[in-house]
């Protein structure tokens, strides 16, 4: 380790400054950005993340996958003779999301100097922007799962920031709350798993958990609990059943927000702890299967909703649950590294596809309704073709991203749980489904808003369009990091990530490996699905010209079910929040105001009284002071001689 | 001196503060250097001692007699022409401070306690035409005579029966097993004058009218580089000569200290008098660095130091704040700061940090030096005393918090203090001392243990 260590000091500059440059721009900004030029925050903040990028890959170049990074940068807290650094690591997993965030962050940061020009909250979109980019790096470059936790909330605290960055309406300020809520939830799970490691491990360290726990039975109920307790960490971060609610709300916030924090990077997060703590899940498997059904349920009830749902950006929101939910099952069938892979891929093509549906924003002005949209791939040429190849890439086409990504998880699922296979490749027909039906119903046919919206379509600055060719690329070629090893390829995304990813591999279970036969049918399977599905789509709605249904129409059960999302957030409302609000009005007057408030006014006005009654002694008679001071000293002396 | 018949005013803060600079130099040096003082070949052990103890609270003083200096400039901006005799009493103190933190015999610590307390009583009343800078001058005067008194007779009795003014060779008879019974009372003398010079209860009566009667860069030096200097003092005397029939002192010892915990907290909440008020929370910081006193073992004298400089940096700030504030309002009254978060918001804020470290607020270092001692206490047992000290800790935070709420809830009144740069440097330092302590403790608490 110390070798290790050693020979690689020359990457320690580069690492710090990848989380340190956006904390600089997010200073400068921050301080100063009011006195600044707007045009010239937007690209400070922009070159800081580009900066963290470059040193990423700098990082990624001179690091050898085998290899870790470990800054200890000063011994943060100490008690009995347990300290907790100030530590950051880095290793092959640590890289790939370095590269992701900083990446993507860049390229989203570029894009905002277009999309939120004429906002009046420019520099402070930046800033938070930034904060957030520092925030997630700390996250993901953390070597121990305190300093994970700092990351957890900065990212849960910008996202709060962001979803309610346009803080005039209300709405959006509850949506804000609600995400924040959701996610306190989740960290509370996050926290007691802390704790319980602390206690019975008595380090946070990543290494130091995972070599504690090796040494614990499979399904011991210690390493059980903290690894349920984390998951439901990452259930509040990640969205999922039940505490997905929180990020279609979400979307309120700006759309590049919506592809940097509530696609790309943030809602992964849960994933990376996961995998991170990958020996740990290894080591309970009931775990593991309280991970896969939560996954595998929550990615066929988000892509359920998500085929009735008629605001684009809801659309995208419900897919990216779906989509989260197939990278949990991929971590719940023990396929951390495909699990990974597909949050790469999923990175490329949702954030393509946020950033396209906010260039189509951009270009009608605000409408978010698929329904008055339509015809706008005439108008918008660039926006449309790299939303096109966004919805291939997710709805596993080939050869695009997703089709690699989404496919090994399939297979996965197949070696060990057929029906698991079954019920995922369902929901991927559905993604397939309700994305063509966005492309058909947004690009294709005639455009069916007004005519003044109609007559200002344009397309967006090359400041946006540059972002959406490039991530269009990415989602083309992203996927042939892991070419699937049946077709005779080395699957590379694996493979670099085995250093992080082997730790685990002796718990797990063996499981038999497909025949090539089963897997090119399993490839051949989920193709065919796919096709069928948007043929589908295009049949619906190209070839029959079919609408989705105003709000005031009535609908069968089931589908008004759908559209009301089956009403789980008006259940928790019910459910939770209602009688916490009774009990919240009952404590207040009962506990607080009658118990704690006569008690505390009570003891006030005893000490007060108390005071003003000795001050009176302080006469300012000299005499006097002698007096009693030596009579203080009398009766000490009394106590002590005597008594 | 020298320099006023020369006429070289301008020049003597600047000279003093490169001799404070230097003498804490040679001071930090002395860290690897502990044990017997030699001077021109005479071994000086018998009068003093250097060691980590010594250097540490050394290093302290002097840092918070250079911030005093710095202060007297413009604070004497209008009594030029007595200038250099402040200057010359002030570096007096700062001598019998240093004196107080290596003595190794009886006699240089009362020479010590004496240096700085005939000073403090002239610069008490150094506002000749001030009624009540006189009265302060002279009260003090009267009050700690006695106590010199009493310092004076307690040593005697123990040279009487111990035959040695050496603290070592007394620490050696305290432990035999023939120790005459007027050695306890020779100490509990010591223990009550060295009681009523950290203002104790009930040995207290002079400091909320001599902090009130005083100037205020006086009630400043007094509550921060005196206090320290008198309780280290103390710390030493107890460690080095007493520590073996110390049990006998410790019941009156903890009557007191909770008496000074709960009379300084509660009395403090009805002061409207801002200097006042700091006055009995000196008090009651007093209690709880008398803590130390009750578990001492020499462990804890870490504890002791780290809680010594967060105090002395946060009433430093918070009194360096409010000189502007008083002289710009002209009264010393708690509202004198209403709505200062209005008209100048930096000033407001920074007094705040102070307030709330003198709290014992996290993140700041009050906190933790609180911590460090009720720690320190509860490890030795101070169950009951710990808390006690910290439910008054408790009821402190209300009176720190009038302050913060008279700048930020009061509307504000019209004349806005002007601090000049020396009282921003100074108050700067202050209060980022007050924040990175809170948040790197280590190398301070790590120093003595």
């Amino acid at each position: 380790m110390t070798e290790n260590i050693l020979q690689d000091t020359a990457l320690i500059t580069p690492a710090l400054l990848v989380p340190l440059l956006p904390l600089i721009g997010f200073i400068i900004n921050g301080l100063a950005g009011k006195r600044l030029p707007k045009s010239i925050t937007g690209w400070i903040a922009s070159l800081a993340v580009l900066g963290s990028f470059i040193c990423s890959v700098s990082i990624f170049n001179a690091l050898d996958a085998t290899n870790s990074i470990n800054i200890d940068l000063f011994n943060w807290i100490t008690f009995g003779n347990t300290s907790i650094a100030f530590g950051l690591q880095v290793d092959s997993l640590t890289t790939t999301m370095l590269l992701v965030v900083s990446g993507i962050g860049f390229l989203i940061h570029l894009y905002s100097i277009g999309y939120m020009h004429d906002d009046e909250g420019f520099t402070r979109f930046f800033t938070y922007l930034n904060l957030f980019i520092f925030f997630m790096l700390i996250l993901i470059m953390g070597n121990n799962y305190l300093m994970m936790f700092i990351g957890w909330e900065g990212v849960g605290l910008c996202s709060y920031l962001l979803i309610g960055f346009w803080f005039k309406n209300d709405a959006y300020n509850d949506a804000a709350k609600k995400a924040f809520v959701m996610n306190r939830i989740g960290d509370l799970g996050f926290l007691l798993g802390m704790f319980f490691m602390l206690f019975h491990f008595g380090t946070l360290d990543f290494d130091g958990v995972a070599n504690a726990a090796a040494g614990l039975d499979s399904n011991h109920i210690l390493i059980v609990t903290i690894t349920l307790l984390l998951f439901v960490g990452a259930m509040g971060k990640s969205a999922q059943i039940p505490l997905y609610t929180w990020l279609p709300d979400a979307m309120a916030g700006p759309t590049p927000v919506s592809a940097l924090i509530h696609a790309a990077t943030m809602v992964t997060a849960g994933i990376y702890m996961v995998v991170r703590s990958n020996v740990l899940f290894a080591l309970a498997p009931h775990t593991l299967d309280v991970v896969l059904i939560t996954g595998v349920a929550t990615s066929v009830f988000a892509a359920v909703i998500g085929l009735m749902q008629n605001d684009i950006k809801k659309v995208l929101a419900y897919s990216t649950v779906s989509q989260l939910g197939l990278m949990f099952a991929a971590l719940g069938l023990g396929a951390f590294s495909s699990g990974m892979f597909h949050v790469v891929t999923h990175a490329f093509f949702k954030a393509l596809l946020f950033l396209g549906s906010g260039s189509v924003i951009h270009a009608l002005h605000g409408e978010q309704d698929i329904r008055k949209m339509g015809g706008l791939g005439k108008y918008i040429k660039i926006t449309y073709f790299t939303f096109l190849i966004g919805s291939l890439a997710i709805s596993g086409i080939p050869p695009f991203a997703g089709f690699f990504s989404k496919d090994e998880i399939l297979a996965k699922a197949f070696e060990q749980n057929p029906l698991v296979w079954g019920i995922l490749s369902i929901s991927a027909m559905m993604t397939a489904f309700y994305m063509f039906r966005l492309v058909y119903l947004t690009f294709n046919g005639n455009f069916r808003g007004t005519e003044e919206t109609k007559k200002h379509i344009h397309e967006s600055p090359a400041i946006m369009t540059t972002p959406l060719v490039i991530l269009a690329i990415l989602s083309i070629v992203g996927g042939f990091m892991g070419l699937p090893a049946v077709l005779g390829f080395t699957h590379r995304f694996a493979a670099y990530l085995s250093h992080v990813t082997d730790a685990s591999k002796e718990f797990l279970p063996h499981a038999h490996h497909l025949s090539h036969a089963t897997e090119y049918a399993l490839i051949a399977t989920a193709i065919i699905a796919a096709i069928a599905a948007i043929l589908y789509a295009r049949n619906q709605y190209v070839s029959k010209g079919n609408l989705p249904v105003s709000d005031e129409q009535a609908l069968p059960v089931l589908q008004k079910a759908i559209v009301n999302k089956f009403y789980v957030d008006e259940l928790y409302d019910k459910l939770f929040v209602k009688p916490i609000q009774v009990l919240s009005e009952l404590f207040l007057v009962l506990v607080d105001k009658l118990i704690i408030d006569l008690l505390v006014n009570a003891t006030a006005w005893f000490v007060g009284l108390t005071g003003r009654t000795i001050r009176l002694i302080q006469t300012g008679n000299t005499g006097f002071y002698i007096f009693a001071m030596v009579s203080g000293m009398i009766i000490l002396l009394v106590i002590r001689l005597f008594i | 001196m020298i320099a006023e018949v020369f006429n070289l005013r301008k020049i003597m803060i600047p000279a003093i503060l490169a001799a404070l600079t230097a003498i804490f130099y040679v001071n930090m040096n002395n860290w690897n250097h502990t044990g017997d003082v030699v001077i021109y070949g005479i071994n000086m052990s018998h009068m003093i001692t250097v060691d980590h103890f010594s250097v540490a609270f050394s290093g302290l003083s002097i840092l918070l007699a250079a911030f005093i200096f710095i202060l007297s400039h413009d604070y004497y901006k209008n009594e030029q022409h007595h200038l250099s005799d402040y200057l010359s009493i002030l570096l007096f103190i700062l001598c019998g401070a240093l004196a107080l933190f290596s003595f190794s015999n009886m006699a240089m610590l009362f020479l010590g306690i004496e240096i700085v307390s005939i000073s403090l009583y002239i610069m008490a009343g150094s506002r000749r035409f001030d009624v009540r800078s006189n009265e302060a001058g002279f009260k003090y005067f009267l009050l700690g005579s006695f106590a010199s008194g009493f310092l004076l007779l307690g040593i005697a009795l123990i040279y009487g029966t111990s035959g040695s003014f050496i603290m070592q060779q007394i620490s050696v008879y305290a432990m035999s097993g023939n120790v005459s019974p007027l050695f306890y009372l020779g100490m509990l003398l010591m223990i009550i004058a060295m009681l009523f010079k950290v203002a104790a209860v009930p040995f207290h009566f002079w400091s909320p009218d001599v902090y009130e009667g005083a100037p205020a860069l006086i009630t400043t030096l007094m509550s921060t580089l005196v206090k320290v200097a008198v309780f280290a003092a103390f710390y030493r005397l107890i460690l080095l000569c007493f520590t073996g029939s110390f049990s006998y002192a410790q019941d009156i010892l903890a009557i007191v200290t909770a008496a000074t915990i709960i009379l300084g907290n509660v009395v403090a909440l009805s002061q409207q008098n801002v200097k006042r008020l700091l006055a009995y929370s000196g008090i009651s910081h007093a209690g709880y660095m008398l803590l130390t006193l009750l578990s001492i073992n020499g462990g804890n004298a870490a504890a002791l130091f780290f809680y010594s400089t967060t105090y002395s940096l946060a009433t430093l700030g918070a009194f360096t704040l409010a000189i502007p504030v008083f002289a710009a309002m002209h009264s010393e009254q708690v509202d004198a700061f209403n709505g200062l978060g209005k008209k100048h918001p930096l000033m407001a804020a920074m007094l705040t940090i102070s307030m709330l470290s003198l709290a014992g607020i996290p993140p700041f270092a009050g906190f933790l030096g609180k911590y460090y001692i009720f720690s320190e206490a509860i490890i030795s047992g101070q169950v009951t005393l710990t808390l006690i000290a910290i439910i008054n800790s408790i009821i402190g935070v209300y009176y720190y918090f009038k302050l913060i709420l008279a700048m930020y809830t009061k509307p504000a009144n019209e004349s806005i203090p002007e601090p000049t740069p020396a009282f921003w440097l100074v108050a700067g330092v202050c209060v980022a001392g007050g924040i990175i302590l809170g948040i790197f403790p280590n190398a301070l608490i790590t120093l003595l243990q």
